[in-house]
């Protein structure tokens, strides 16, 4: 398991030194720098964009550039200055964007699975009527849409129409005047709680798996500790004094994460529906009906785990369409997170804000991919690595 | 049911009182051209400690009973007529939670192609437990379970830490090994066994078969026995039935049946079977194709392929009726067909 670990990390940083040269070269042919955005007034002189140009390094070879650019990100960490926000490091500008974008994509990724594998079982499970024609139709609908538009409506329907979300946005500005916390503070604390309670949740599932070992009691054990966390997390929020304030950032994002989450939804449940029907065709549910097991021990235990490893390997599908979906929805909803930013850097020309935008969602997309290697090597036995 | 006949001793069997009795079961399966005529008027009684055999042509319908029994029969079957009863009490009138419960308690199966019997994501171990867990809720603390599981896979000749181990970790004949194994788990009195070995090779086959009969006979249960393949199954059964295509044509004790074939099919399925020990034979192949069930041939189902047939036979379909000694032939000419020659057994 070690040694598989170490070589994929390996494979990973090469993949990520040829993605970020790539991308920092695609950037740098982009016509026009930041000179000429800055200064396009012609009453600037000559002399003063060159000498903004040199004090930038615009004015080196792009070999020069690019070498100073690649040492300084491996060796110093460094992602250089943002142009457009100078004097601010780029990495400053992203740390802050980023755990809002995590937080977009994780939540709509696991909205997404979750749901999408609840319904595709059932609607498989039980074959024919209305519900399953209505959820594939629906399925199809949402796996075809053209997403741009589809945000649009949501956002004007939900919002505006409906009213029950705030229209864009991360927080409601005249809420936090004056406020005793920083809006990011309380963000940060958000996520940590979830991170924290995750955390505990599959430790103790562990431990579970450790004691209780007969498959009933631990699956019975497994959803109370569920509850447990779920009441904790939310019981901790409520007495807390920031709670009004948790609840405005909340607020604001469910609908983005819904937004982009019911797209990917659609596909995962006709991926767990046609997954599970195979699965239901297997000799080993025929035997498990033979056993005397009670119907819905064979849907959960037996057809629906094993319906999961072709969905699990759709996550790496899913992570692309959320990065790319999550561009759209950050700058539909004005969620001030990465993908929003990266646009406001090639409006501008801000090419090291823009390519360490790019940079850090590709190191998303490997983590990704790690994730989804190793769920589906501890969902199949048969590739497990010894 | 207690504790102690699940942990495999000797049950007391009374072989005059009827196990399992098949009453002129008749099934079809719904499709799209119609209706598959697959059990027709099928009849047979088996007795408690008795292993008996149906054979016959592929598509003849032997899985088909075989999943009547269990009420396993896909969502297009229709159970038209007939009773099934184990120990008097007729399954068919069962709720299904009732006859949920007497599932692998009462009746086990063995499928065809065990070998994918296994779900590949769970311990073999834990599938046997789940079996013990849903019909002996509380009986049994974890540890009786491991032990109980041990027993098992000692009486079936597989090292009890297998138990520990994925099915892809085993070989072939292990897992089948396992699935028999795991069919003895909850005690049943009747274990159906369709085509337990046809995907092994001759000599496992073998073993396990002589296993499975040591196994049956120490425990007092029944087995029925699913085969295409005669010889084979003539080495471990007492009573042989031969089906053909859904009815059943011929049944009566193991070595009246093979000594004496007296259904035509019957006979001219034993004369194609090639005999290793007598002398040789001329092989005289079955002539023609088995009958499309969609619309099976009228009166004796057998009568376009039968060298005996008559007139009569194209309208009348034959009883199954007894000849003496519970052999019993469904056939208008049963007297007419000879001897087979240089058959040992
Ligand atoms: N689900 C089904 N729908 C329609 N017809 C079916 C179905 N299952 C089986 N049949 C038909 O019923 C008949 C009997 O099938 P069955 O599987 O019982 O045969 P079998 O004797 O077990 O054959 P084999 O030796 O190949 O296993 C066949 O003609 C088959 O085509
Ligand atoms: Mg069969």
């Amino acid at each position: 398991m070690l040694k598989f670990f170490i070589g994929r990390l390996v494979q990973m940083v090469i993949l990520f030194v040829v993605f970020l040269s790539i991308v920092w070269l695609l950037l740098q042919l982009m016509p026009g720098d930041i000179s000429d955005t800055l200064i396009g007034n012609p009453d600037i002189p000559m002399s003063v964009r060159l000498e903004l140009k040199a004090r930038l390094g615009l004015d080196q070879p792009l070999l020069q550039q690019y070498i100073t650019y690649i040492t300084n990100f491996f060796f110093r960490f460094d992602m250089g200055v943002s142009f457009s926000r100078f004097p601010k490091d780029v990495s400053a500008v992203l740390l802050e964007a980023l755990p809002r974008t995590l937080v977009l994509f994780l939540s709509s990724t696991l909205f997404a699975f979750w749901l999408g594998f609840k319904t595709g079982k059932l609607i498989a499970w039980r074959r024919g009527g209305r519900s399953e024609q209505f959820l594939i139709v629906s399925g199809v609908f949402l796996q075809t849409v053209f997403y741009p538009w589809f945000a649009i409506v949501m956002l004007w329907l939900f919002g505006f129409v409906f009213g029950w979300f705030p229209i864009g946005r991360f927080i409601t500005a005249e809420l936090w005047l004056g406020a005793p916390f920083e809006a990011n503070d309380i963000f940060g604390r958000l996520i940590w709680t979830v991170v924290i309670a995750s955390v505990a949740y599959g430790i103790a599932r562990i431990v579970i798996g450790r004691v209780a070992k007969d498959l009933v009691t631990r699956e019975r054990l497994a959803m109370l500790l569920g509850l447990l966390v779920v009441a904790a997390v939310v019981g901790y929020w409520a007495v807390n004094p920031a709670a009004k304030f948790a609840w405005d950032i909340v607020h604001h994002t469910i609908l983005p994460v819904i937004t982009l989450g019911l797209v990917a939804f659609g596909a995962i449940m006709l991926l767990t529906r046609a997954s599970m029907l195979e699965t239901l065709g297997e000799d080993y549910i025929l035997t498990a009906r033979a056993k005397g097991l009670p119907d819905n021990v064979i849907r959960d235990r037996h057809a629906a785990r094993n319906a999961m490893l072709p969905v699990a390997t759709s996550l790496v599908l899913a992570l692309s369409f959320v990065i790319g979906g999550g561009i759209v929805t950050e700058t539909i909803f004005s969620w001030p997170g990465m993908g929003l930013l990266f646009l406001q850097a090639i409006n501008v020309s801000d090419i090291p804000l823009a390519v360490g935008a790019l940079a850090i969602t590709g190191v998303l997309a490997l983590v990704g991919h790690l994730v989804a290697d190793v769920l589906y090597a501890v969902l199949d036995p048969r590739i497990r690595i010894a | 049911m207690t504790l102690s006949q699940l942990s495999l001793e000797a049950r007391q069997v009374d072989p005059s009182l009827p196990l399992l009795e098949v009453d002129q079961l008749v099934m079809h399966y719904k499709i799209k051209a119609g209706s598959v005529s697959a059990v027709d008027n099928v009849t047979f009684t088996l007795h408690q400690g008795e292993a008996i055999g149906l054979v016959g042509e592929s598509g003849c319908g032997k899985t088909s009973v075989a999943l009547s029994l269990l009420r396993l029969l896909p969502q297009n079957a229709q159970h038209i007529s007939g009773e099934i009863r184990l120990n008097g009490e007729n399954l068919l009138w069962l709720s299904a939670e009732e006859m949920r419960q007497r599932r692998w308690k009462d009746i086990a199966m063995v499928f065809q192609g065990a070998m994918n019997s296994w779900n590949p994501v769970y311990r073999v171990g834990d599938q046997i437990r789940e079996a013990l867990d849903t019909h002996y809720r509380g009986v049994m603390t974890y540890a009786e379970q491991r032990a109980h599981m041990e027993k098992l896979f000692a009486a079936v000749g597989l090292p009890a830490d297998m138990l520990d181990r994925y099915p892809h970790e085993f070989s072939g004949g292990m897992r089948q090994r396992a699935v028999i194994a795991m069919a003895l788990s909850c005690g049943p009195q009747l274990i159906i066994a369709d085509e337990p070995t046809t995907a092994l090779d001759v000599i496992v086959q073998d073993q396990i078969l002589k296993e499975l009969k040591r196994i049956q006979a120490d425990l007092g249960m029944s087995i029925v026995y699913i085969s295409h393949d005669i010889a084979v199954i003539a080495e471990v059964t007492d009573s042989l039935g031969v089906m053909y295509a859904g009815n059943l044509v011929e049944y009566g004790p193991t070595a009246d049946v093979f000594a004496r074939p007296r259904h035509p099919y019957a006979y001219l399925l034993l004369r194609s079977t090639p005999s290793i020990t007598g002398p040789r034979r001329k092989l005289a192949p079955l002539q023609g194709e088995p009958p499309d069930l969609l619309n099976p041939p009228t009166g004796c189902r057998f009568h376009p392929r039968c060298p005996f047939a008559t007139e009569r036979c194209a309208v009348e379909n034959p009883p199954l009726e007894d000849i003496g000694g519970g052999h019993k032939v469904a056939c208008w000419h049963w007297d007419q067909v000879p001897e087979l020659e240089g058959l040992q057994r």
